[in-house]
């Protein structure tokens, strides 16, 4: 790391020129930890706020989110099962960013593994007993031809991939509803969604009540630690992420490993939409996806794109959706609220990225 | 021919929404700010404009409002970025993720959504609106003509005042507009605020005068569109009325096509303004020459300290 000259500046004073805003060149790690801990505190601090004003008791708040999510045997089942598909969306969101990719698209990618798990069921395609491995494939196929179009349009013609992505996910949902009103929609009753599945075509538990999405979901985090930790492919992408241009002159393949990145994010994101469909809804259905897309991102972003980091807040964002579901039930409190909550600690976070990287130093006579 | 005119006809209502929110974006990103929130505080005007004419009733109080409720809002993008100088990219979306959850929040506890309301009666403008075939272009409700007074003197205002060469300067290069004397950080939250006001009220005209009623996520990625169409117009107020009203045409083709009795799959038809999007988008960069017209500051933080 270089050291250049802290950048103290006379010049830009604040509160009667009293004090001074300076860069600082480096923060211990604790001091780090406890400022991104206050931030957040501070978040949910207007989270409850926001919570009592929305009409729930205050005295319940801790009880809701804490004891009943995580001592409750039937909620820690269904925030492991929740899990699954949110640390798979989380590393989708890792791997992007690593490439310096926004990858807006995630919940267009699970909607395009969703339909092509979906395909192969709805088409009897393949031997029983190899059923769900092609489903998977399929669904990752899918997902990564999905993702082809936003990566190579910005290779190549730099067009900016979170409208390209936005706009794709747009198109897609439409298609699922075409799919689910339309030709694929289940003829035995008026819902929209596709027939269910077959029992060899949904995942299995490993425990009673506890399903394998969620094993599944710890071996891909190794594949990724793997993939971005010891790797030559993510020796490479560290270089890229560093410096494009350096990366390239010494003989980095910049754009393949780009290429090669955003598609795996985009299989990632294809998997989750695979998991859910076939592990929690049992058909496809018209809205599995919504939510994730933008959990996933704050999952990334928050875990600062390491894949261990993303797994333990993928947990505690799923934590976060099933209290979300209860409140939903016992206080009549929107869904929209666990977005809200999200924003808000991701909005927490990220200013105190201010604090770490600024100080606030009072002017001593004869300083300037 | 009915067609033609009714789909005329209509078509101004649905570019309005577009046209001023990429005019709001137009103002913010020439003083140098990324504003990728326009879906965000869309919704917050949208959700305070019905929530003002179902207590108050009066459509000008409403778009009034939500004006104001979308400016109130971006003050927090303004802390976010000018202050905090958070990487502007994540600012914008962490604010469009925030109205998201807020609008969907309170629409749901004040009761607001599905509950309709009665938007503002068309005004025509005789003699025009006898003509034939372009008639109908010519009976819209205020809002779109006052559109088009709004369009005018931000122009001027940007073009003709020294204000708005300040305003562009911040956006070029805030170092020598620094040194010239110009308050950098105070004409940025000022583009911010009035950016979001003129995007607030275009989703007020979605919800009040349009839809006349709050549904959760009614924008549906108009802001985005616009977004997308203040990159095709390369930063140009009169281009992006043109791209308004191109989208506009498109959103208004698909009920009279409807209506017309063609048949045609629904949901293929709904994607239409987003692949067009995405087309235009690849349009641009194929005829690349938007680099030259952006603002050469947009998305850089000005931090006084650390000069180029």
């Amino acid at each position: 790391m270089t050291l250049s000259q802290p950048s103290v500046s006379p010049r830009q004073p604040l509160f009667g020129r009293r004090y001074t805003l300076e860069t600082r060149q480096q923060m211990a790690l604790h001091w780090q930890a406890l400022v991104i801990g206050l931030a957040l505190l501070f978040g949910l601090a207007i989270c409850a706020l926001i919570l009592v004003g929305a009409g729930v008791p205050a005295g319940e708040l801790l009880n809701e989110f804490v004891v009943q999510t995580l001592f409750d045997a039937q909620n820690q089942r269904a925030v492991l099962f929740q899990a699954a598909p949110m640390i798979m969306v989380g590393l989708a969101g890792c791997m992007a960013f690593r490439a310096r990719f926004w990858n807006l698209g995630l919940e267009g990618q699970m909607i395009w593994g969703a339909i092509g798990a979906t395909a192969i069921s709805l088409f009897d395609i393949g031997p029983h007993a190899l059923r769900l491995p092609l489903m998977m494939f399929t669904a990752m196929l899918c997902a990564m031809l999905w993702t082809l179009t936003p990566v190579l349009l910005k290779l190549h013609l730099k067009v900016n991939e979170i409208i390209s992505t936005l706009m794709l996910n747009y198109i897609a949902a439409n298609f699922l509803l075409h799919l689910v009103y339309g030709s694929w929609k289940d003829p035995r009753d008026n819902f929209p969604y596709s027939p269910p599945l077959q029992s060899f075509e949904r995942l299995p538990d490993f425990l009673t009540g506890y399903n394998v999405a969620i094993l599944m979901a710890l071996v891909i985090t190794g594949l990724t630690l793997w993939y971005v930790g010891i790797s030559r492919a993510g020796l490479y992408l560290r270089f890229v992420d560093a410096n494009p241009r350096v990366a390239d002159a010494v003989g980095v393949p910049v754009r393949k490993m780009i290429i090669a990145t955003v598609l795996l994010s985009g299989a990632l994101a294809g998997i989750a939409g695979f998991v859910v469909t076939v592990g929690q809804e049992g058909r496809l259905t018209q809205s599995f996806y919504q939510g994730y897309g933008f959990s996933g991102i704050l999952i990334a972003f928050l875990a600062r794109n390491n894949p261990v980091a993303a797994t333990v807040v993928a947990l505690l964002i799923a934590l976060l959706f099933v209290a979300g579901r209860n409140l939903q039930v016992f206080y009549q409190i929107p869904f929209s609220m666990v977005q809200l909550i999200q924003a808000i600690l991701v909005i927490c976070v990220a200013s105190s990225d201010f604090f770490i990287r600024h100080r606030i130093r009072r002017i001593q006579a004869g300083d300037c | 021919m009915d067609l033609l005119t009714h789909w005329l006809g209509n078509a101004p209502d649905f570019a309005v929404p577009f046209a001023l929110a990429a005019l709001g974006l137009i103002l913010t990103e020439r003083a140098g700010v990324l504003a990728l929130g326009a879906e965000g505080l869309m919704l917050v005007g949208a959700l305070a404009g019905i929530g003002t004419q179902l207590g108050v009733g009066l459509a000008g109080l409403s778009l009034l409002a939500a004006m104001i409720a979308a400016s109130t809002v971006s003050l927090l993008f303004a802390l976010m970025v000018l202050v905090l100088r958070i990487n502007q990219v994540i600012a914008g979306l962490a604010l469009v993720f925030f109205c998201q959850g807020l609008t969907g929040l309170a629409g749901t506890v004040f009761g607001w959504t599905n509950r309709p309301v009665s938007g503002l009666h068309s005004v025509e403008l005789w003699p025009l609106s006898e003509l034939p075939l372009v008639g109908k272009v010519f009976v819209q409700n205020p809002l779109v003509y006052l559109t088009v007074l709004i369009f005018i003197a931000v122009v001027w205002f940007l073009q003709r005042t020294q204000t708005g060469l300040h305003l562009r300067a911040v956006g070029e290069n805030p170092q020598a507009a620094d040194a010239a004397g110009i308050p950098v950080l105070t004409y940025r939250l000022a583009a911010i605020v009035a950016g979001a006001a003129l995007i607030g009220l275009a989703g007020a005209y979605i919800a009040v005068l349009s839809t006349k009623m709050w549904i959760a996520d009614m924008t549906g990625g108009r802001g985005w569109i616009a977004v997308s169409l203040v990159i095709f117009a390369r930063w140009s107020p009169w281009r992006a009325l043109a791209g308004a009203l191109l989208f506009g045409a498109i959103e208004a083709l698909i009920p009279q096509l409807a209506a017309a009795g063609v048949r045609l799959p629904q949901y293929f038809v709904l994607m239409t303004p987003y692949a067009v999007t995405l087309l235009v988008m690849i349009w641009v960069a194929l005829s690349s020459r938007e680099s030259a017209s952006q603002p050469g500051a947009l998305g850089e933080p000005f931090i006084r300290e650390q000069r180029r």
